[in-house]
């Protein structure tokens, strides 16, 4: 049952006029009005083209920025659900938009768990979450991600996006292989702007008690797969198309994303250490459409400013890591770092158990746990120039072999990382 | 003559005599009071340790990167420290109410003077830790972010946070004690401000084509392309 109390009155006016639903999509944005008026109107015509007979709802769940105040979106007038946009253009039904303004920016989390009570309290069967951005350019994606969910009841849904070969690099060599060797179910994207789940799996997370937890804070729909995952639901992959580019082309801090995300998954190790310490192996989930697809157009990189970046870090945070890793993992990046940019090597065996050894870390909280993700950085960045370098020629086929080896070896090593999981501290000087 | 002789003996032996019967039962009472103070001393300390131990300390310690220090100066770890300290502050303290039983003259107000000097002595203590751990964490968090910004020489800013917060934190340690306060003041005036003109200097000679491609990067005026890397998601 959903938690009404941190929903405004303005909201609540809304969903009960609104009455009840067979499809909720949340658009989880801090963007500005437009960009949310045009999403939400993309989001409509899908809607309409895919779910003709059925009652639907939008939410848009509104950080509010300067643009908004005069922005008819919000129901200002004291009538919700009666402006503008509360209309069908084609559909046999009315299409709701419904407005969730809070002061200041609202945390992803947040944000989620407003689009989880207003499915609740609305009885939405399926509920689609997605970006504005994506929304706006590629409609179709809403449909495609509510359909397991709803005609064939999956829990969870999670997109697969075609992409660059170089990027995604994060979610390739480090969040896809460890989620799906810990957790055992082979989905890619975990960390998504876009999923869809089930009115069952949604009011299974609303009733949890993580809300106020810092890493559901701000990468919630991470949490949301894994538990997904650890409470055998249905889980599903649907391949959307390509992932577009950051809106203003620079995309988040890398150091941001991976504080949000790795910081995230090991967190959800320490949350879920029962379920993944029993797990062996790992299977493959449902996936309608192609699994993977690689586009290789040439692209810029500054290779020769990473590696730098790379060996600057070993060695400068020399004692920190020396706080995290083992010495012999050390000295292995050690000679890595020492290696000119030719014969420059970062093996997936060091990789992976120089990886574990930060989750180990982190769960024995042997130094501040923030600083800890953030000295992964430039260890990241190393790795991701050893992978540019060594895939720089080669076909899509052989670097997904490449990753399925890498996957391979985060399953052979577990055994290490929950060795050193259940590991009493070490003291080091 | 001889009878007066006697008689004063007679009188030093019986003022011996009752000194002697005044001072053994203080003594008493003041044996009595250290061996209670002994034990009072040892379940504290024990107490102590495994309270500390309990909270985990020492990982908080050893994250401040105060334990370091500690092994540095050959000292025990942090839990074993404060616990030892109690042990003995508490001890030392029932030995002083027991030595202030023997009722010597002069030597009560020194040790009420000395009573009243030990909250300052910790207060200075707490300074000064919490100072360490202060400093060792934004050190750290500094090395970190510059590190990860590609900023050169990573290792000045974080000594120069490091720096500071120590100076800062000893100065307030021995303002707290009352130590040479003007010495401390001027000490520390001086220490500070002439590390700021030094960096003012060495940034306004030595690094104006630096400070000129800063402004510019914040002004946002650079012509210099801002290092990209492949989208991680």
């Amino acid at each position: 049952m959903a938690d009404e109390t941190f929903l405004s009155d303005d909201l609540l006016r809304q969903l009960m006029s609104v009455g009840e639903v067979d499809l909720l999509v949340g658009i989880l944005s801090h963007s500005s009005a437009n960009t949310m008026r045009r999403a939400a109107h993309s989001v409509e015509k899908s809607l309409q083209q895919n779910f003709v007979r059925q009652r639907v709802a939008i939410i848009s769940v509104d950080g509010g920025t300067a643009e908004d105040s005069d922005s008819d979106e919000h129901s200002g007038d004291g009538q919700p659900g009666n402006n503008s946009y509360s209309k069908g253009l084609n559909s046999l039904r009315t299409i709701h938009r419904i407005t969730a303004g809070f002061n200041g920016a609202p945390s992803p989390g947040l944000a989620l768990r407003t689009i989880l009570s207003s499915s609740d309290l609305l009885r939405a069967k399926a509920c689609a979450v997605v970006s504005p951005a994506t929304s706006s350019t590629a409609p179709e994606w809403v449909a495609n991600l509510l359909r397991p969910a709803f005609r064939d009841s999956f829990d969870f849904v999670a997109p697969l996006y075609s992409r660059h070969k170089f990027q995604g690099l994060l979610a390739r060599n480090l969040l896809y292989p460890m989620t799906r060797a810990l957790f055992g179910r082979r989905i890619r994207e975990l960390y998504s702007d876009e999923w869809a789940f089930s009115s069952r799996l949604g009011s299974y997370c609303l009733n949890e008690d993580v809300w106020h937890e810092e890493p559901v804070r701000s990468r919630p729909e991470a949490w949301m797969g894994v538990s997904a995952i650890t409470s055998d639901f249905r889980c599903c992959q649907v391949y959307l198309g390509e992932k577009p580019p950051p809106p203003d082309g620079a995309g988040p801090d890398l150091v941001e994303v991976l504080r949000q995300t790795v910081g995230n998954l090991f967190w959800l190790l320490e949350t879920h250490e029962q379920s993944w310490m029993e797990r062996k192996d790992s299977e493959p989930v449902p996936t309608f459409g192609p699994e993977h697809a690689v586009t290789a157009e040439p692209m810029e990189i500054n290779r020769a400013r990473m590696i730098e970046m790379f060996q600057t870090g070993v060695k400068e945070l020399e004692p920190i890591l020396k706080s995290i890793l083992s010495n012999e993992t050390l000295a292995g990046i050690q000679s890595v770092a020492a290696l000119d940019q030719h014969s420059f090597r970062f093996s997936a065996e060091l990789w992976v158990t120089m990886l574990y050894e930060f989750a180990a870390s982190y769960h024995h909280s042997v130094i501040n746990r923030d600083h800890l993700v953030q000295a992964l950085v430039p260890l990241y960045r190393g790795k991701i120039y050893s992978f540019i370098e060594e895939y720089s020629d080669t076909s899509a086929r052989e670097m997904e072999a490449a990753s399925e080896n890498l996957c391979l070896e985060f399953e052979r090593q577990k055994p290490y990382l929950t060795e050193k999981w259940k590991a009493g501290v070490e003291v080091k000087s | 003559m001889r009878v007066t002789i006697v008689q004063g003996l007679e009188q030093a032996y019986y003022n011996l005599v009752h000194m002697i019967a005044e001072f053994l039962p203080r003594l008493v009472v003041m044996v009595v009071i250290i061996l209670v103070g002994l034990v009072a001393a040892y379940l504290l300390g024990h107490l102590v340790r495994a309270v500390l131990r309990l909270t985990k300390l020492d990982r908080v310690s050893e994250d401040a990167g105060a334990s370091r220090v500690l092994r540095m100066a050959d000292l025990p770890s942090m839990t074993e420290l404060l616990s030892r300290s109690i042990f003995w502050i508490t001890w030392v303290g029932f030995i002083l109410i027991g030595v202030s039983v023997l009722g010597v003259a002069g030597l009560q107000e020194q040790i009420s003077r000395l009573f009243r000097f030990l909250p300052e002595v910790f207060i200075a203590m707490l300074i000064l830790f919490l100072g360490l751990v202060l400093a060792n964490f934004l050190s750290r968090a500094a090395l970190l972010a510059s590190v990860n910004a590609g900023i050169r020489s990573p290792k000045i800013w974080s000594w120069s946070i490091r720096f500071v917060i120590w100076i800062l934190a000893i100065s307030m340690a021995l303002e707290e004690l009352g130590l040479a306060r003007q010495t401390v003041l001027a000490a520390f005036s001086i220490v500070f401000g002439a590390s700021m003109l030094g960096l003012a200097i060495a940034f306004g000679l030595g690094g104006q084509d630096l400070a000129r491609r800063a402004l510019e990067r914040y002004l946002g005026n650079s012509t210099k392309e801002k290092y990209k890397e492949p989208q991680p998601l």
